[in-house]
């Protein structure tokens, strides 16, 4: 319930909707500032100092009190300096499987004054804190459950600090729309991958090295830097790709269509077992699904690029 | 992770400060604490080092609510309460070190801080001092950096980033401190009773006096009050400055009625003869009501009432400094009529307590028919046969008798002692009277020292036609006690007075009393600002705040100012060390070489313009040429910003520095 509240009022102060451009700086209208519960009981603590002074009519007891309620006030400012002027910027995220943990991280950047006990985090979720040295930068990690898969959003994030002495919390807020690309979870119920269409018997073709070579073609920026024909370039003929052809491989098509009857993240899910599969033995793959069909190729982009279509499968692009 | 901050509170160095924040707090009590209490602290202080620094396991939550228990049961056989200065803070001290062994998390350390400077406070109840003031800023700044520590979540503070952080927030908060202390509006009179309690440890007179009382008192240098006249002081043998009026003897010890009666001073009957006399006096706190004037005075300060004595007594025990304006007069007549109830009392002795006595003031009566007569024979006896001495011989259960017979050695009391008992053997009312006597004049700041070592006993008689007349028959044994002081009639006593006996220069006694004098300035200014002085000092500085709103509006501008220029400080010194100290070094060489004619253009980096200079001024081209490198290797050869400790930067402002020399 306090929480909701906080997110209302979080909601309110921070009504930009567009994600920001990095780097943010934090200039002094972006941070917030109030005590925090500490905060209210040191004041509690020195007003019952000060009725112990005023009834004692002791000078020194009025001293103290004068002295701690400016050390407050002075660390007000400090914790407030320790925000001011700290320039954001977003890291990248990279894609992780549903179930997995995403992790999004925060560079803070070049300071002009050491910065110490800087926490990050999502709403509702855990501070990780990080100290920025003078002239340097820091960058913050936040470990985040990517359950389903599709675009796993950042969120607003918020940037606070109790430093120096723990009286004040100073805050503010960030939203670079930051996302993370979540794969959908490999499900190694799919089997072994459908090789059952290869012409040559069950097994022999599949093992890596026994690619046969095939032909050399003109050098795509996809291709693999391990086909690229050195000899051919050594001799001058250009860049060329050797063409490998698996016996099986003219047919391994990854399709959807392989699992009659499942729903649509079931068949996700094996499909992505496969794709990771048939990368692992190296096999030349294409990739089926209704609407989306990927050519045969191997490597690492073909990978990301199946996953990627797997992962974002009847999901709405989000603008960029 | 959530408890990130709880267990940075809780790391050992954390722990371990906040261990020495509470030793340095709690060490200033220690000489008053019973020994048991002082064992346990340091024993739990130990514990939870070790605690701390092993890794050991927590003690039981159980176990330390019975130690609880059994310290608070412990205070209350110590000082059979557990209210009242001492044993509040006892209690306080050990609740405060039982909490180090229920410290679970950051909100018990930082509760254990806050609850810390309460025990800055506690040490405040016993000392105002200069050097107390000053400690217990050490011990802010400690408990300060205690709390930064805590504050550090992920990594740990070194020494230094904790120390420095604290110890310049700690400054920058002084003028804002200053501001509000000097504006903030005080209230003179205490929000809710204080309980009474009993004095330990504060020397000083006392409600009775038996041979051989005062001779304690005498060793102490320590200062009972201060008192600043307005004109010149008066003369060393004119300072009777009255305190607890003694009038019931049990045959050895004087002691005074609990009750004595209250009169006002308008009716007193005092009478002034001559100049009067003002003063302002700072008591220095000794627990007992009674305050000191010049015989006699002519006004009454606050919250005080006279006896019928002639005593002032505070309406509370003095417990903290106390200032109050004065005036007595000096040569005064105290004409009133004395009650036969009242001459009874006067002369009224225990049966057969010195018999030696009484039968020998009964024949110097058949002698003396006159009083002045009788007086003038006791006094010019005491001239020709007794010796003034500190170390008198111990007087047994006759005292009067045996140091009138048999001793004839004694100190003030002694005197003071046998010649009431005289005259009031022979039919005169007399009484005597405690207070001190003259004073030490501190040259620096022009005012008088009355230091415990000053205490003195003397007489009063009341005579026909004159009324109460102030007779010190120590006077008559010693004048030099009374005319001069103590130092001079027993020679220096102590160490301290030793030492500057031997001070033939008299720079111990200049140093001695430029101290002396700067505390004095503190009691007035710090310890002493109360309502009438924070009045007169805003009067001075043209602030005219005549009712605490007024003040409040004065408080919140200045308040507001103070904090402004210290934010606009630190905000400016944050830009300034905005620049690179290495682009700072190339600046000031380029103001050089601005000056020797070559400004560089906008649109010239440092190797352009250093081969302007090779062309324009060769003569500068060596310097220049090392400027330029060491400034390309650091400015754009060095990832991040330049450290301060780069021997590169250090040989790069050498060598500008070298130009001008060059």
């Amino acid at each position: 319930m306090q929480l909701q509240i906080r997110e209302r009022i979080a909601d309110w102060i921070y009504r930009a909707k567009a994600p920001e451009t990095p780097p943010v700086i934090l200039v002094q209208r972006r941070i917030y500032i109030v005590p925090t519960r500490h905060g209210y009981l040191f004041a509690f603590i020195l007003l019952l100092l000060l009725l112990a002074s005023i009834n004692y009519q002791l000078s020194l007891g009025y001293l103290l009190v004068f002295l701690l309620a400016s050390i407050g006030g002075m660390g007000m400012l400090h914790t407030w300096r320790n925000l001011a002027q700290l320039s954001l910027s977003p890291g990248r995220a990279e894609p992780v499987f549903a179930g997995d943990t995403a992790q999004f991280s925060l560079r803070l950047g070049d300071s002009l004054l050491p910065r110490y006990a800087v926490a990050v985090r999502r709403a509702g979720g855990d501070a990780e804190y990080a100290d920025v040295p003078l002239g340097g930068g820091a960058t913050v990690t936040l470990p985040v459950a990517a359950s389903r898969r599709g675009w796993l959003r950042c969120g607003r994030l918020e940037i606070f600090t109790h430093y120096p002495f723990g009286l004040f919390h100073a805050w503010s807020y960030v939203d670079f729309g930051m996302r993370c690309l979540v794969y959908p979870r490999p499900d190694p119920g799919a089997g072994s991958l459908p090789v059952e269409a290869a012409q040559h018997g069950e097994g022999t073709s599949l093992m890596p090295g026994e690619d046969e070579f095939h032909a050399l073609r003109s050098w795509r920026p996809t291709d693999s830097p391990r086909h690229i024909a050195w000899k051919a370039l050594a001799r001058e003929q250009g860049l060329l790709s050797k063409e490998f052809m698996s016996t099986a491989s003219s047919d391994l098509w990854l399709s959807w269509d392989h699992f009659p009857g499942l729903g649509t993240e079931e068949r996700l899910s094996r499909l992505t077992f496969w794709v990771l599969e048939a990368d692992r033995l190296g096999l030349a793959w294409g990739l089926k699904l209704p609407g989306t069909r990927i050519a045969l190729n191997v490597g690492d982009a073909h990978r990301m690029a199946c996953l990627e279509a797997l992962a974002l499968y009847q999901i709405e692009a989000p603008s960029p | 992770m959530s408890n990130a901050p709880d267990q940075a509170a809780l790391k050992r160095d954390n722990v371990l400060w906040l261990l020495a924040a509470m030793a340095f707090v709690i060490a200033p009590h220690a000489e008053r604490l019973p020994l048991w209490v002082s064992a346990t602290c340091i024993g739990v202080a130990v514990w939870r080092g070790l605690i701390a620094w092993h890794g050991w396991k927590m003690p039981h939550g159980l176990f330390v609510a019975g130690l609880a228990i059994a310290t608070a049961a412990g205070t209350w056989l110590s000082y059979s309460r557990l209210y009242g200065r001492d044993a509040s803070s006892t209690l306080l001290i050990l609740m405060l070190c039982l909490k180090l062994l229920e410290m679970r998390s950051r909100r018990d350390a930082l509760l254990t801080v806050f609850l810390g400077f309460f025990l800055v406070f506690t040490n405040f109840l016993y000392s105002q001092t200069v050097l107390m003031g000053l400690y217990m800023l050490i011990c802010v700044w400690i408990f300060m950096g205690t709390l930064v520590g805590f504050n550090r979540v992920g990594t740990q503070a070194s020494f230094r980033e904790r120390a420095l952080p604290a110890g310049k927030i700690l400054l920058q908060a002084i003028p804002l401190m200053l501001v509000v202390f000097i504006l903030f509006p005080r209230v003179s009179t205490p929000l809710w009773r204080l309980p009474q309690e009993g004095t330990t440890g504060r020397t000083g007179l006392s409600e009775s006096v038996s041979p051989g009382d005062l001779n304690k008192l005498i060793q102490s240098e320590q200062v009972a009050f201060r008192a600043d006249f307005k004109g010149t002081i008066p003369k060393n043998n004119r300072l009777y400055w009255r305190g607890p009026v003694m009038m019931e003897f049990d045959g050895r010890t004087w002691t005074m009625p609990p009750f004595p009666g209250v009169q006002s001073i308008q009716t007193a009957g005092i009478e002034a003869k001559g100049d009067e006399i003002d003063y302002v006096v700072t008591l220095e706190p000794h627990g007992k009501t009674w305050m000191f004037a010049l015989d006699m005075p002519l006004m009454l300060p606050q919250d005080s009432y006279l006896q019928t004595d002639y005593q002032i007594r505070s309406s509370t025990p003095i417990n903290a400094l106390r200032r109050y304006e004065m005036r007595s007069a000096l040569n005064y007549v105290l004409q009133r009529p004395l009650s036969p109830e009242a001459r009874r009392r006067f002369t009224s002795l225990p049966l057969n307590s010195n018999p030696r006595a009484t039968q020998f003031a009964q024949q110097l009566r058949a002698n003396n028919p006159t009083d002045r007569g009788l007086i003038n024979a006791t006094l010019l006896l005491f001239n020709q046969q007794f010796i003034y001495t500190l170390e008198p011989p111990m007087l047994g259960r006759s005292p009067v008798d045996e140091f009138l017979f048999d001793t004839k050695r004694g100190f003030c009391e002694h005197y003071a002692s046998a010649f009431v008992y005289l005259m009031r053997a022979a039919g005169i009312p007399a009484r005597v009277v405690l207070g001190y006597q003259g004073g030490e004049i501190n040259t620096v700041g022009n005012y008088l020292i009355v230091r415990q070592a000053d205490a003195h006993a003397w007489a009063e008689v009341w005579l026909d036609g004159e009324g109460w007349v102030r007779t010190d028959p120590t006077a008559a044994v010693s004048p030099d006690r009374i005319e001069r002081g103590m130092d001079l009639a027993l020679g220096p006593v102590g160490v301290l007075p030793n030492l500057i006996a031997a001070d033939r220069l008299g720079l111990l006694r200049q140093l001695r009393y430029t101290w002396d004098a700067f505390n004095n300035q503190w009691n007035q200014w710090v310890v002493g600002y109360n309502t009438d002085r924070q009045a007169y000092f805003l009067q001075n500085l043209g602030i005219d705040a005549k009712d605490w709103k007024q003040l409040a509006m004065w408080l919140m501008f200045g308040g507001l100012g103070a904090s402004g220029l210290v934010a606009a400080l630190i905000l400016l010194q944050r830009r300034a060390s905005r620049k690179d100290p290495a682009l700072r070094a190339y600046e000031k060489f380029l103001t050089r070489m601005r000056a020797r004619g070559v400004d560089r253009l906008p649109h010239e980096g440092p190797v352009d313009l250093l081969a302007r200079i090779g062309r324009e001024r060769p003569e500068l081209l060596p310097g220049s040429t090392q400027v330029t490198d060491l400034y390309i290797a650091l400015r754009y050869a060095t990832p991040g910003s330049v450290s301060e400790k780069d021997p590169r930067l250090q040989a790069l402002r050498a060598a500008v520095a070298n130009i001008r020399n060059g």
